[in-house]
């Protein structure tokens, strides 16, 4: 993920801001996305997920700031372009008095494809997320599921060059958000998705991660990245044979921050967990202690989205005082 | 030429995709096709159009010599009056007419010889009391009617008591009946149209075009709405789809349905209700086209108007009430004061009337040029009205 445009990547906001009246919508969003590359964008509801799609989808300008996608100001669209977009809209309901394969070759058409290109890619589609075997059936009388692919194929079938997918997980049970997810890993091969959840676990399934709140980008990484960021290091969990006194420990060279989670167990971060690991055995045996176990520390995804508003609530103060 | 193979490709399928959401739903063409041939059906066969005479209560004063007995009374009205009773009491007379007895109350004059032996005229007092302005003005038709035919006897009357069988005018030896002098003119009526109407035939085209605006209304309306209320329309603004195409794609759909409902409906009023199809089928077939183009661009300006389904179908009823009143389906439009005759002429279905009726059963050339010309210029005000407020709706927001 970066933020220096290069003339490939499909995706690029420069210093977007949007308002309604007095709110601030978005607030002074920049980011690029690589081609290829599926970007999460993960924030509670109404932190500007949508609205951020609407401006990237060309349906509502931008109070200031640039946007391209494909090269192009989304609200001036070429038609050529359009067709190169690909989009699944949060409320899209479908039609459901047409069959499963009517409504794909509907929004196929819509996105300018002859019938003979059509008719392969419907079969192509609705194989792809398994739904070859419903195609004739109405799309009122699909389960829950079935429909959300379905949408996903109606939002594929053009084969688009960047998919904007608004909340495809919501009211989806976990066993379908994993399944349509995979998918989403398996279509960056053919384009470059921008997906957004207000599921913080699904954010570790993008290859990069944009976390919005109150309309502003407060980080944008790899799941990873963000993991290790937010805590300055690699996370490790100690736990003792009896209870230790764990700020002795902050004594130890390569330990940035430590934190007692219960009697016996303490979590450390260190700039290498790897190196630390002998020092801290060291440290505890030193207090008469033994170690049960010395273990790299998996903060939930959870964990750390709150750690990242947290730290984004305590420099606002000073953002807005500057 | 690959963009026009693709704009063609993109109003198909819209086209092709509201047939399909109707065809699935098989009740409710059903009834949209059934349902006002029924409405018809029942009509012609419940609607008898014979007028029930008027229920009258005759004041015979007393001591004038009039014949007391109901059965000299039976002839009168030719037909429009059933005499049911004979009274000399005037109040009496009332009360029985107030009570809904008696809808006339015809009072005869108790110085009829006095007033014709002075030279003047004496009155014949015929009162009725109804609130239906049509049986009011049908009420006063028979009144004068009566009253002609009972000046007419008096004369005869007078002319024989006189021992006059023969008036002798102009050249000597041309005699000429009493009953010729009291009533020289006998009437010899003929309808020229090409059908001899009856409730049916003259309502069936009316019926028609009314039930064909509503229907054309309705479907677009709701179809609008409903691409803007599941999502669709947000679907369509990322697409490349242009709104002149979303537009084009359901007003064929529309039209082509359309054009099949006035089919049948118009096979089953020529064939089971035996209403006259006088004029070209070709040219009816046009003034359906020309009344669905109209009907469908209000649909489209009541969708634009609508936040939901149901002020959608509240607005379309409202439509549907003002075409029963204005478009002259129960009244004549000309009969309408100036503003409101506007109204009239603002709705398809007004035109759609008159035309309808004239080709059906005249054969056409019976209104005015202009009408078809109005209809066409509502259809095009119409669609370009609600091409220009899609396309600002198909734009980015700003």
């Amino acid at each position: 993920m970066t933020v220096t445009r290069s003339v490939t990547d499909p995706i690029h906001v420069k210093d977007v801001f949007r308002s309604y009246g007095d709110v601030a919508a978005i607030d002074g969003v920049t980011m690029t996305v690589p081609q290829g590359a599926l970007l999460g964008l993960i924030g509670p509801s109404g932190s500007g997920k949508t609205t951020l799609i609407r401006m990237l989808t060309g349906t509502l300008m931008p109070t200031s700031g640039q946007i391209h996608v494909l090269g192009e100001a989304p609200h001036n669209f070429q038609r050529s372009t359009r067709e190169r977009i690909g989009y699944v809209p949060q409320d899209f309901v479908l039609y459901p008095d047409l069959t499963a394969s009517e409504n794909v070759a509907f929004v196929a058409s819509l996105f300018g494809m002859f019938w003979w290109r059509r008719r392969k890619r419907v079969r192509e589609v609705l194989e792809l997320l398994d739904l070859w075997q419903v195609r004739d059936r109405l799309a009122r009388n699909l389960s829950g599921g079935m429909r959300r692919r379905l949408e996903l194929a109606c939002g594929l079938v053009h084969e688009p060059a960047v998919l904007f997918i608004d909340e495809p997980t919501a009211g989806v049970d976990p066993l379908l958000s994993r399944e349509i997810w995979e998918e989403f890993r398996r279509l960056r091969e053919t384009c470059t998705l921008l997906v957004t959840t207000q599921s913080v676990e699904e954010a570790e399934l993008c290859d990069h991660v944009a976390v919005l709140h109150r309309g502003r980008v407060i980080a944008l990484d790899t799941p990873e990245a963000l993991r290790h960021g937010i805590w300055g290091g690699e996370i490790v969990e100690l736990i003792t044979e009896r209870p230790v006194d764990a700020q002795a420990l902050s004594t130890v060279p390569g330990i940035a921050r430590i934190r007692q989670t219960g009697p016996r167990t303490i979590v450390l971060v260190a700039d290498d967990a790897g190196a630390a690991s002998p020092r801290l055995v060291d440290a505890v045996r030193a207090q008469g202690s033994g170690i049960v176990s010395v273990e790299p520390y998996q903060p939930s995804f959870g964990e750390v989205f709150a750690a990242i508003v947290e730290r984004s609530e305590h420099e606002r103060p000073a953002d807005e005082a500057a | 030429m690959r963009s026009l193979a693709k704009a063609f490709t993109r109003i198909t399928a819209v086209m092709l995709k509201e047939l399909r959401e109707l065809a699935r739903r098989p009740g409710a063409i059903a009834s949209l096709m059934l349902g006002p041939l029924v409405v018809v059906a029942l009509f012609g066969l419940g609607y008898s159009g014979t007028r029930r005479a008027f229920d009258a209560v005759i004041v015979v004063p007393a001591d004038v010599g009039y014949p007391a007995d109901i059965e000299a009374y039976r002839q009168v009205g030719t037909g429009m009056i059933r005499v049911v009773r004979i009274t000399p009491d005037a109040e009496d007379a009332r009360r029985l007419m107030r009570n809904g007895e008696a809808r006339l109350v015809i009072v005869l004059p108790s110085d009829l010889r006095a007033r014709l032996e002075h030279g003047e005229q004496a009155s014949l007092v015929v009162e009725w009391n109804e609130m239906d302005p049509l049986q009011a003005g049908i009420a006063q038709a028979t009144a004068v009617g009566l009253v002609q035919e009972v000046n007419r006897q008096l004369l005869k009357s007078a002319l024989t008591s006189l021992g006059i069988e023969t008036v002798s005018i102009g050249s000597p030896g041309v005699k000429i009946p009493a009953e010729v002098v009291a009533s020289p003119l006998k009437l010899e009526a003929r309808n020229m149209a090409p059908a001899q109407p009856t409730f049916v035939t003259f309502f069936a085209p009316a019926i028609l075009a009314l039930v064909l605006q509503h229907l054309a209304i309705t479907l677009t309306a709701l179809s609008m709405i409903r691409e803007r209320t599941s999502g669709a329309m947000d679907l369509f603004r990322v697409s490349p789809v242009h709104g002149l195409e979303l537009l084009v794609g359901k007003y064929l759909a529309y039209g082509v349905l359309t054009l099949l409902i006035a089919g049948f409906l118009v096979a089953m009023l020529t064939m089971s209700l035996g209403v006259p199809l006088v004029g070209e089928r070709l040219a009816l077939v046009g003034l359906v086209l020309l009344l669905t183009f109209a009907s469908l661009g209000l649909g489209l300006l009541i969708s634009l108007i609508a936040n939901s389904e149901r002020h959608a179908v509240q607005l379309a009823m409202l439509v549907l009430l003002a075409a029963m009143f204005f478009s002259g389906f129960v009244l004549p439009v000309e009969e309408f004061r100036e503003p409101i005759k506007y109204l009239a002429y603002a709705m398809p279905v007004t035109y759609g009337v008159a035309l309808f009726q004239d080709e059906m059963l005249r054969g056409g050339g019976g209104t005015p040029a202009w009408y078809a010309a109005a209809l066409l210029a509502i259809g095009v005000v119409l669609f370009a009205l609600t091409a220009l407020r899609l396309r600002a709706t198909m734009r980015a927001t700003a």
